[in-house]
C-alpha cells in the first residue's frame, strides 16, 4: 500500500494551502494563506465569506484549476500538487466543479448533448449509442427532458442551465463536486429545485460537496459541516447547527446577524454586529489577527494586532481561530 | 391620511418582434406619506417596471398603455416631459442595484450630490457644498469632507450605494424607490445599508419603496408589502400579516422556499415547479395556476382577482392558503 495520510480516511486533505497572485511591482495579492482542511466522504462542507475573502479560489485550488503558490492537496492520499500532465487529468475525473453562471459556463455553440457528452469523449469512456444513451440517462437525472439532448444552452432558463451543469459534472462519476454559488444567480424559487436536485444526487450517487457561496442560510440547510473564511484565512469551522448556535469567531458571529430573516417580528428585534470599516486589501492584510481592526472585541495591540491566533479546537468539532472566542456572544 | 402616490390600474408593455409582452398588467397600489413599501417577486414578474414606469423612464419598445400614477393627485402619464423631468430626483427619487454605474465615473462624488441639488433649486456653490457635506455625513461616510473630493472608483460598494441614497434624498423627495439596492452587497454591507435606509425613513419621513427579490430584506425594512407575480400584484398586505398567515400560494410557497437560518432543521426545500409564464401569452385563468399545487378545475379558466382574505390583506386566489391547508388533500387537481 502507498503510504495514505493519517487521520481518519479524509476524501480531500488540504495542508498549508496558500496562493499568492502577483500585483505588480513585487507586490502580491494573499488570496489563500495557510489554510487546513479536510473534507471526508459523503459530507457537504459549506464554505462561507464575503467577496474577496478567497473562497472561489480556494475551490479552484482543490480543483486544480489554478496551481497552488505552496501546500499540498492530498485527495485519497495522493498530492495533487505533484501531479501533472496526465495523471493529473486522470484524476481529475474524479473532482468536477459547477459554476454559479450558468450562462458562461455552457458553450452556446454546442448542444446540451454534446456538453454532457465532452468530458465523456475526453477521457474516451464511451461512443456511438452508448454515449447518446449515457447523456439521455444524465439528463433525465438532473430532471431534464432527455430529448432536449439536441438543443442549444440559449433555450433554456437558468436553472435549467444549472441542471446541464450539473449532468455535466456528473457524467464522470466524480467523488468531489466543488460548487462554486451555484444557485447564486437564480430566482429564489428556482433555488430550492436546484438545492433539492443536489441533495438527492447526493444520495444517490454518495457525492461528496464542497459548496461555495456567500449566503449563510443556504448553506447552513445542505452542508453538514461549515468552514469561514476571512481575507485568505479559515477563521471557524463547525458542523453547521453548532456554528449556527454557538459561533466562536465574532466575525462569524457578525455574519450571523447580518443574515436578513424573512420574520418581521424576528427582524426587528435583531441586533446586528457591526464591523467598522470594511475589508483590507488582501495585498497587504492587517497583522496578527486579520480580523482585528474590524473586530467589536479584539484587543490591541496585544495579542490581537501581534500575534496571530491559530485555528484550533474550542470544543468537540469546532475550531476558531480568536485569541477572545469565550467571549463572543450567543447566537442571534 | 391622503396617499402621496396612487397608481391605479397600472399597465405598461414592450412591443417586442415576438408580441406584446404584458410587464405590468393591471397593478393598483397606494403609498402613505412615509410609508415603507416592499414589492417583492422573481426576476420578470414586473416589479422593476412598475418602478420605472412610476418615473416615466421606461425604455423604448416599452410604453405605459393604461392606467393612472397619481403623484400628489397629478397624473405622471399624462404629464408633460418637462414636468416629469421636474419630478424625477426632486419628488420622488429612485437608486439602483449596481450604484458604480450610476454614479458617472469621471466626476467627483460630491460634485454629482452638489449637481443633483442644483438641477432643481437655485442655490450658492457655496450652500450645495455645505449641504452635499452634511448627506455624506447623514448617511454615515465617514471623514466626509474629504471623501467628498473622491471619484466613485475610490469608493467601495457599500459606500457607493451610500453616496447614491444621499444623492437621492438631496431635494428631500416625498419618495425613494430602492431598486434592489443591497443585491450586488455582501450581507455585512447590506444589512448597514438596510439599517440606514431605516433611519432614513425615521429622520426624514421619506416615504420608501423598495423593491426586491428578497423576503428577508423586505422583513427588516417594509410595514406593506406587495407580493408580484406574472405583472400582477397576488397579494398585499402589512408585513406581519404576508409573512405569518399568507393567503396566496405563491407568497406561501415562496416563504417555504427558503432556508431559514432560525430554523433547527435541514428538511427538503419546498420547491415551485416549472417557471414562470412568458408574458406574451399568460396561461388562461389564474397565471400562477401551473406552477399550483392547490389549484382547483376553477383556477384554468377564471382570472381571480383580488378580494379581501384578512385585515387590509388581499389575495386574487380562488383557494386561499386557509382552505388550502384545511383540505390540502381534496384540494390538488
Amino acid at each position: 500500500m502507498v503510504k495514505r495520510v493519517p487521520d481518519r480516511a479524509a476524501l480531500l486533505r488540504a495542508e498549508e494551502v496558500v496562493k499568492h497572485f502577483p500585483a505588480g511591482l513585487g507586490a502580491s495579492v494573499k488570496a489563500v494563506e495557510r489554510v487546513n482542511f479536510e473534507i471526508y466522504p459523503g459530507e457537504t462542507v459549506g464554505l462561507v465569506g464575503e467577496s474577496g475573502c478567497g473562497k472561489s479560489t480556494l475551490g479552484r485550488l482543490i480543483t486544480q484549476l489554478l496551481p497552488v503558490t505552496s501546500g499540498n492537496i492530498f485527495f485519497e492520499g495522493v498530492d495533487l500538487t505533484k501531479l501533472s500532465g496526465e495523471n493529473l487529468r486522470q484524476k481529475r475525473r474524479e473532482l468536477q466543479m459547477i459554476f454559479q453562471d450558468p450562462y458562461s459556463s455552457l458553450n452556446p455553440r454546442m448542444t446540451v448533448g454534446d456538453i454532457i457528452a465532452e468530458p465523456l469523449e475526453n477521457f474516451g469512456l464511451l461512443r456511438g449509442k452508448a454515449k447518446d444513451k449515457r447523456v439521455q440517462e444524465l439528463l433525465r437525472i438532473v430532471g431534464l427532458n432527455p430529448y432536449f439532448n439536441n438543443r442549444y444552452p440559449h433555450e433554456f432558463s437558468g436553472g435549467q442551465r444549472q441542471r446541464i451543469g450539473i449532468a455535466r459534472a456528473l457524467a464522470l462519476r466524480p467523488k468531489l463536486i466543488v460548487a462554486d454559488e451555484p444557485i447564486s444567480a437564480l430566482d429564489v424559487s428556482i433555488q430550492a429545485q436546484i438545492i433539492n436536485l443536489m441533495e438527492d444526487l447526493q444520495k444517490e450517487f454518495q457525492l461528496t460537496y464542497l459548496f461555495i457561496a456567500h449566503d449563510l442560510s443556504v448553506v447552513r440547510h445542505i452542508s453538514d459541516r461549515v468552514m469561514v473564511m476571512y481575507l485568505g484565512k479559515i477563521v471557524e469551522v463547525a458542523d453547521s447547527a453548532e456554528i449556527y448556535r454557538n459561533p466562536r469567531h465574532p466575525y462569524t458571529k457578525a455574519l450571523l446577524s447580518s443574515i436578513p430573516i424573512p420574520d418581521p417580528d424576528i427582524q426587528s428585534t435583531r441586533r446586528i454586529v457591526h464591523l467598522s470599516g470594511e475589508i483590507p486589501s488582501p495585498v497587504n492584510p492587517p497583522s496578527g489577527c486579520r480580523f482585528h481592526p474590524r473586530c467589536p472585541i479584539a484587543q490591541v495591540p496585544t495579542p490581537c494586532a501581534d500575534l496571530e491566533p491559530p485555528l484550533e479546537e474550542k470544543a468537540r468539532d469546532h475550531r476558531a481561530a480568536c485569541h477572545f472566542s469565550e467571549k463572543v456572544p450567543v447566537a442571534v | 391620511m391622503t396617499p402621496v402616490l396612487q397608481v391605479k390600474d397600472l399597465r405598461t408593455q414592450f412591443f417586442t418582434d415576438d408580441g406584446v409582452v404584458k410587464a405590468v398588467d393591471g397593478v393598483s397600489f397606494d403609498l402613505h406619506p412615509g410609508e415603507t413599501l416592499g414589492i417583492v417577486g422573481e426576476s420578470g414578474c414586473g416589479k422593476s417596471v412598475t418602478a420605472l414606469s412610476i418615473l416615466r423612464l421606461v425604455q423604448e419598445p416599452g410604453r405605459i398603455t393604461g392606467g393612472q400614477i397619481l403623484f400628489k393627485g397629478s397624473d405622471v402619464v399624462k404629464m408633460h416631459d418637462d414636468d416629469v423631468r421636474e419630478l424625477r430626483g426632486k419628488d420622488i427619487a429612485m437608486i439602483f442595484q449596481d450604484p458604480l454605474s450610476s454614479l458617472n465615473p469621471v466626476l467627483k462624488v460630491g460634485y454629482q450630490i452638489e449637481e443633483a441639488m442644483q438641477a432643481h433649486t437655485k442655490i450658492s456653490g457655496k450652500v450645495a457644498l455645505s449641504r452635499a457635506v452634511q448627506l455624506l455625513k447623514q448617511v454615515r461616510i465617514p471623514a466626509a469632507e474629504s471623501r467628498f473630493e473622491d471619484y466613485p472608483h475610490q469608493f467601495s460598494g457599500g459606500m457607493r450605494q451610500r453616496a447614491m441614497i444621499a444623492m437621492g434624498l438631496a431635494n428631500k423627495p416625498s419618495i425613494l424607490i430602492a431598486d434592489e439596492p443591497t443585491t450586488a452587497l455582501d450581507v455585512t454591507v447590506q444589512a448597514q445599508i438596510l439599517e440606514l435606509l431605516r433611519d432614513l425613513n425615521e429622520e426624514t419621513k421619506t416615504a420608501i419603496i423598495l423593491i426586491t427579490h428578497n423576503m428577508g430584506v423586505v422583513a427588516g425594512l417594509c410595514k406593506r408589502v406587495l407580493v408580484m407575480y406574472a405583472g400582477r400584484i397576488v397579494e398585499q398586505g402589512p408585513v406581519e400579516q404576508i409573512f405569518h398567515n399568507p393567503q396566496h400560494p405563491y407568497t406561501w410557497s415562496l416563504l417555504q422556499s427558503i432556508p431559514r437560518l432560525d430554523a433547527d432543521r435541514k428538511d427538503r426545500l419546498l420547491s415551485i415547479e416549472g417557471l414562470p409564464p412568458d408574458l406574451i401569452k399568460p396561461p388562461p385563468g389564474c397565471r400562477f395556476h401551473p406552477r399550483c399545487r392547490f389549484r382547483i378545475e376553477r383556477c384554468f379558466r377564471d382570472d381571480p382577482s383580488l378580494i379581501d382574505v384578512g385585515p387590509d390583506q388581499d389575495a386574487a386566489c380562488w383557494v386561499t392558503m386557509r382552505r388550502a391547508l384545511a383540505s390540502d388533500g381534496e384540494a390538488r387537481a
